[in-house]
């Protein structure tokens, strides 16, 4: 790729892993511009790129984007989005999937951000100080990583719970905040307050609508009237008839795959 | 007005031809003809007519069920001779009629010795060379009449292959009164049919004119032609000559009677030696037969002309028979209908389905070889004792001489009955729709039979058999020793191997013909026959070591000693019982599986001294697959020996889990969840020795960062499901949740280390044990995790939703343990299930489609074969179960059909109707395979749910016909014994290979081609676990299906697969949409000034290189 070529507003340049990769992959890059920028994609400075190797790791990308300037934060995700990335406290994280990304880098200075935006040819992911971690090495690493020593498993379960617990408590006491009565005095209903209501869960909803449905079949009367004992006769032999419709069509359908010749 | 169609049955209600009981309701239907007039509303709420309700009533107690009657419509349809084809056939065999009976007279007398007849006639005598020294002067009478017989008189043919069979009875001035000995009879019945092949050698509107050797029946020849034209293509003519009743007595042929001198056979040279010897059954019934011909003709017209539905049965069991490759002729079934008519077991009101079904009965209680049957009514013919003296099979016919069973061998009678009970058994099965394996799917010997013997050189086979036998049994079937032979070797295999076998089946191929111009010496240079027998082995007996004699103090015993020669020895067993005793090899199960062929070679060389080398043994070709290549204990490794070792290691763990103490919830139970838990891993765990200098944490051993040849063998673990006590204590939160199932595993680890001194390594996500030398993997599985990924809150309602990790969670902890379970036990009852299991995801791996063909999915499949083995039982042999499962794949309708697994009958017709309208209700999400087991609950057909794709599941068909060809060429045609070849894939086609480097691939050595290197399994390790399920290639797979799956497809033999074969979707170099979320490896081109974007596929080949750093070796690029 020799030259750059700018498509849409995007600006696109060949990204290497080392200075003498052969075929690089292009990533196409813009300055990151939405009607209401969050915190850690601040206004100005903020740099997407999409198309990143799968490979490519955060540290690659600093490398990549030297010349321009000092990166203050990258951040790689599968897909862009605008919305602010929630923080859920996980115990066990979630597992890394290889592919092609996006990321946001954020430059500590406006200028760099233009300068980013007209460089001409990017610096290779792999540097003397860092290299990126694919292939055996990674695996091994993986594997070696994952096995910690029951003392440390305890510990991280121990400070994990203890997390959830204040967390827990919190919202409980949030809750009961809430059942006091506020200035017009509406109270609101929770679950854990004095007046009881039913889980609102989707099983309960049917429950209530079947038994519903249950009281009014039984004031209806069957097999009473003339006609109601006429119509059971011909539903019979309705049901007859669509089993012999439902065989035919079947019969038809093999019949099509020329399954009725038998040698 | 319905436009009526007659050709299609399933038209119209009204329209339907009258195919079933027409008796009586005919009146019904003529009325109708005049309601279709009336203009009818098409609604379900019709006024029902008198014919539909009589036909739904119909349906519902003459005949299984709607689908059943249908399809037998259809297939008599189909089976039918076209009319037109009937037209021009009677037009044809008038002018052959013409032709026949204008046959000159000769008065000339013939020395049937010289030449002079056939130098007369121009054409030869189809006289084998046994009989040239029979002497006798013949003379041609004319014949009076050609007539049509068989089935194509009675209106019972098949459509394809058809003959049409005519007769001409000889007139009995032919014969002398001394011409039924010696066969003078054959002889000059042989000139009668040179003397006729001659006259239509000059008719035109024929052509092949041959003569034939049914079965063998060298003595009996008969004349096969083609009319020419287009009737040639549908059918052929067989011209029979058989012998006016006048021409003699019929008690001269009563099977105490003598009619072949022994001076005659053994070539005491005198020809009129008239010393009587022991009696000839099956000579004099060879005469009989052409004798009775017309009187049983005359009985079967006068029965089964007259109802259509007796026909219709007829015509159903042909079918039958044929699909099922049984050597029962059309004429002895509609015999053995006719008998059951006149015994009233059944009678012409009955619907076809009735009738057939009734015959099918009878037959499966039938006791033919004991208590024989008659078509002769009052006193004259020799009793029946009299025929079971000299016939296995009897079944004697309207004139009590004649025993229509006089050429069915004992183990085709066997046959007739299995398959008779077989589907009496599938009709009632109502879980299945019967039809279609009772009368669709042709039973192939490779697919019906455990074992196969076949002999190599029949003719050597028969001068040592024939050197054995006794000169009575020589006498009696005369020139027809191969019906000799087959039967003195089925005895010998019969009472060899007792209740080993469940059935044993000879397979004789001798129908010969040849021009009638040529002579039959010539002729047969090339030709031989082939002989071979067919086992169904019994799953429990076939696989005992001993066989077991009577007590060593009893007269039997030198009987048994007798019999088994050397092999015999005395044995005291634990009981304490003194018994002669045959103990054959049988250390390994697999080893077990061989004893039938030991037994069998033993005896061939024991009796007629054949050689092992002389015969080929199609039963445990593939078993080299199942063996471990790399290992060794004591003995070769086999799959399921390993799998027992490792399932006892797993029972004596999950009782220290059970006892174990100081746990806040008890371990209520342990479920495998590993293939090698149903025996359904080819390559198990072994017991590892200790790695040296292990670099270690905890209890687990570390990998080194070191170079290439010293990374450690890959090492699989058992995983295994853990019950917990019940607790409603659980987090409602799906990470608190987590973290104390973290701290569950961490406390059960402790305390398996402290109780049971284990080596434990606990993870927040399982625990690894070492117990025995092999690892297991636990992990603590609980509903309420499931239920938590579910749960969705939309409209402050709380909703329990799918979502792919919910289902992923309950397929590994609740779906899993449970089927696991269950084939476990399909493998206790069916112990071959697990090795045929082994060999079918090799197969599928070895041709590189296991990633894509999910091993669950491949394992159903194959308990498929055992649950559903309809037409046939269950294999007992795994090479045999392989075939079966390639055909399943093969001719299983994929597309329509579903398959119900139901391991212990816990569904109802209902449950699997429902199930079925729901996948037809909307094909597009329905998966390609669908197999529903009874543990799937609320996702039907979860395990191929997402795999194998359309295409995927169409390569894997492709692969299995050619593979089922091949056998089929290597087993039946080249006698070969390495049929490994069907494992060998084609790396042609794929766009790229990557090379890995050998030493980094998991089971490198136990490739289906390497040869094998073993070495002895050291002592177990006990007090640290080794580094287990690190598997570079699997994870290197991973990255690149989860990085490129939407450019490329990856494939790998999982068995120690070297390559990595690569395919391109074909849509790769297409130009492509650039957009913000979709621009993943593209990359930019000019195209006439314009920019479009293509993918980098350059870029994706090096990728390939970059993500393998370390493993890849070399990318090669087609």
């Amino acid at each position: 790729m020799k030259a750059t070529k700018r498509v849409q507003d995007f600006k696109c340049l060949p990204l290497k892993l080392t200075a003498d990769s052969e075929a690089p992959h292009t990533i196409y890059m813009k300055e990151h511009i939405i009607r209401e920028h969050t915190k850690d994609k601040p206004q100005g400075r903020t740099l997407l790129v999409v198309n990143v190797p799968p490979y490519a790791d955060e540290k690659g990308l600093v490398n990549a984007f030297r010349e321009a300037g000092s990166v203050q934060s990258v951040q790689l995700c599968l897909k862009p989005s605008t919305a602010d990335v929630k923080v859920i406290n996980r115990f066990i994280p979630e597992p890394n999937t290889t592919t092609f990304r996006a990321a946001y880098i954020v430059f500590k200075k406006v200028a760099e951000l233009d300068k980013a935006l007209k460089l001409t040819k990017l610096q290779p992911l792999n540097s003397e100080d860092h290299q990126v971690k694919v292939g055996m090495k990674k695996w091994i690493d993986e594997y070696n990583s994952c096995i910690v020593l029951p003392k440390t498993l305890k510990e991280n379960i121990e400070t994990f719970m203890k997390q959830f617990d204040e967390n827990a408590q919190k919202a409980e006491k949030k809750e009961k905040e809430l059942e006091q009565e506020d200035d017009e005095g509406w109270v609101t209903v929770t679950k854990r307050g004095k007046v009881q209501s039913f889980a609102r869960t989707e099983k309960v909803e049917n429950k209530i609508m079947q038994k519903e449905e249950k009281n009014k079949k039984r004031k209806e009367l069957k097999n009473f009237y003339t006609f109601q004992i006429r119509e059971s006769k011909m539903k019979h032999i309705v049901s007859l008839r669509q089993k012999f419709e439902e065989d035919k069509k079947k019969i038809v359908q093999i019949k099509q795959s020329r399954r009725f010749k038998p040698f | 007005m319905v436009k009526k169609n007659p050709k299609s049955s399933i038209s119209e209600d009204d329209t339907e031809p009258s195919v079933v009981n027409e008796n009586g309701k005919r009146s019904a239907e003529d009325q109708n003809k005049d309601g279709a007039k009336r203009v009818r509303t098409k609604s379900l709420y019709r006024q029902p007519t008198v014919n539909e309700l009589n036909r739904l009533q119909e349906t519902e107690n003459l005949f299984n069920s709607n689908l059943f009657r249908l399809q037998i419509d259809e297939i008599i349809q189909e089976v039918k001779i076209k009319e037109k084809t009937e037209k021009r056939f009677q037009q044809f065999f008038t002018e052959l009629k013409n032709h026949l009976l204008s046959i000159p007279q000769d008065g000339t007398d013939y020395d049937l010795s010289e030449e002079t007849l056939a130098k007369k006639l121009k054409v030869k005598l189809p006289i084998s060379e046994k009989l040239s020294k029979t002497k006798c002067v013949f003379k041609f009478h004319k014949f009076s009449n050609v007539e049509i017989v068989g089935s194509y008189a009675l209106g019972c043919s098949i459509n394809s292959k058809l003959v049409v069979d005519l007769q001409i009875a000889v007139p009995s001035e032919t014969y002398t009164k001394n011409d039924s000995v010696n066969y003078r009879y054959h002889k000059k019945r042989a000139a009668y049919l040179a003397y006729i092949a001659a006259h239509l050698s000059k008719f035109q509107s024929i052509e092949e004119l041959q003569y034939s050797y049914i079965n063998d029946s060298e003595s009996k020849p008969v004349l096969d032609f083609k009319p020419t034209g287009k009737l040639g293509n549908h059918l052929k003519v067989r011209i029979n000559l058989v012998c006016e009743s006048e021409a003699y007595k019929l008690h001269r042929f009563s099977p105490e009677r003598n009619n072949l001198r022994e001076a005659w056979l053994f070539n005491e040279n005198s020809e009129n030696a008239t010393e009587v010897g022991p009696p000839t059954p099956y000579y004099n019934s060879s005469v009989l037969s052409d004798l009775t011909a017309t009187e049983n003709q005359e009985f079967l017209n006068e029965t089964l002309q007259r109802s259509e539905n007796l026909k219709q049965a007829v015509t159903l069991l042909k079918i039958w028979l044929r699909q099922r490759n049984l050597n029962v002729s059309g004429h002895v079934v509609a015999l053995l209908v006719a008998y059951y008519v006149q015994t009233k077991r059944i009678n012409n009101i009955m619907s076809s389905y009735q009738i057939v079904r009734n015959v099918w009965i009878a037959l499966k209680a039938s006791e033919l070889d004991t208590k024989g049957i008659s078509l002769h009514k009052g006193e004259g013919p020799p009793s029946l004792e009299e025929f079971h003296k000299h016939f296995p099979v009897v079944f004697t016919d309207k004139t009590g001489y004649y025993n229509i069973c006089w050429q069915m061998c004992r183990g085709t009678y066997n046959a007739l009955k299995r398959e008779c009970a077989l589907a009496v058994e599938m009709l009632d099965n109502g879980k299945i729709n019967s039809f279609i394996p009772l009368f669709m799917t042709p039973v192939k010997p490779l697919l019906k039979f455990d074992h196969i013997l076949r002999f190599k050189n029949l003719k050597k086979l028969k001068e040592s058999v024939l050197s054995k036998t006794s000169k009575e049994a020589k006498l009696n079937y005369g020139v027809e020793q191969l019906y000799l032979i087959t039967d003195v070797l089925y005895n010998l295999l019969a009472k060899g191997l007792g209740n080993r076998v469940d059935l044993i089946q000879q397979l004789v191929e001798a129908d010969f013909s040849w021009a009638v111009n040529s002579s039959l010496d010539k002729a047969r240079i090339g030709f031989e026959e082939k002989l071979s027998f067919g086992f169904v082995l019994n799953p429990e007996n076939s696989i005992n070591v001993v066989e077991k004699g009577p007590p060593a103090n009893l007269p039997e015993a030198e009987e048994f000693r007798a019999f088994w020669g050397d092999k015999s020895e005395l044995r005291r067993f634990q009981d304490g019982s003194i018994t002669e005793t045959c103990v054959w090899e049988g250390e390994t199960m697999t080893e077990r599986r061989t004893v039938t062929k030991q037994i069998i070679d033993y005896l061939l060389k024991l009796k007629f001294a054949i050689p092992p080398t002389a015969t080929y043994y199609m039963a445990a070709q593939l078993s080299s697959v199942l063996a471990r290549k790399q290992w060794a204990s004591s003995h070769v490794l086999y799959s399921d020996d390993s799998s027992l070792s490792v399932l006892q290691a797993f029972d004596a763990l999950r009782r220290d889990l059970r006892q174990l103490t100081q746990l806040p919830l008890d371990i209520s139970a342990v479920y495998g969840v590993s293939s090698v838990f149903s025996y359904c891993n080819p390559l198990p765990a072994l017991p590892h020795p200790a790695p040296s200098r292990p670099w270690q944490r905890g209890n687990t051993c570390l990998v080194k960062d070191s170079d290439v040849a010293s990374m450690p063998e890959y090492i699989p673990v058992c995983t295994a499901v853990i019950e917990l006590g019940h607790s409603g204590k659980w987090p409602g939160e799906i990470h608190a949740f987590r973290c104390l199932k973290a701290a569950f595993h961490l406390q059960i680890a402790e305390r398996l280390a402290t109780q049971y001194s284990l080596p434990t390594q606990a993870y927040p996500t399982h625990i690894d044990v070492l117990k025995d030398g092999l690892v297991f993997r636990l992990e603590i599985g609980h509903p309420k995790e499931i239920t938590l990924l579910k749960r969705e809150l939309e409209n402050g309602v709380v909703k329990f939703r799918e979502s792919e990790e919910s289902v992923k969670l309950q397929c590994d902890t609740v779906l899993m343990p449970r089927l696991r379970g269950a084939l476990h036990g399909l493998h206790q009852k069916h112990p071959s299930f697990g090795p045929t299991a082994c060999l079918f995801k090799r197969w599928l791996s070895a041709h590189l489609l296991h990633p894509h063909f999910p091993p669950t999915v491949a394992e159903l499949m194959v308990a498929a074969v055992y649950l559903h083995p309809q037409p046939t039982q269950p294999p007992a042999e795994p090479t045999v179960g392989l075939v079966r499962v390639l055909s399943l794949l093969v001719n299983f309708d994929w597309a329509r059909d579903m398959i119900v697994l139901d391991f212990n009958e816990d569904m109802s017709r209902e449950e699997i109707t429902q199930i079925e309208q729901k996948f037809a209700s909307d094909p597009e999400s329905a998966p390609c395979v669908r197999i529903v087991t009874a543990y799937d609950g609320t996702l039907p057909s979860v395990w191929s749910n997402s795999a194998p794709s359309k295409q995927v599941l169409a390569r894997a068909r492709l692969l299995a016909n050619s593979a089922l060809q091949y056998i089929e060429k290597a087993v039946l045609q080249e006698y070969k014994d390495n049929i490994l070849g069907m494992f060998i894939p084609t790396l042609s086609g794929y766009n790229v290979v990557i090379h890995l480097h050998p030493a980094l691939v998991a089971y490198s050595g136990e490739r289906v081609d390497s040869s094998p290197s073993l070495k002895r399994l050291g002592d177990a390790a006990a007090d640290v676990i080794p580094v287990t399920e690190f598997q570079p290639v699997a994870m290197y797979l991973e990255e690149l299906t989860s990085a490129y799956g939407d450019f490329a497809l990856f494939f790998h033999d999982t068995y120690g697969g070297e390559v990595i074969a690569v395919l391109w979707k074909p849509d790769i170099n297409d130009d492509r949409e650039f957009q913000l979320t979709n621009a993943n490896a593209l990359k930019p081109v000019t195209v006439n000034g314009e920019t479009k974007y293509r993918v980098n596929i350059e870029a994706l080949i090096e990728d390939f290189r970059i993500l393998g750093e370390g493993l890849v070796k070399d990318i090669t690029v087609n």
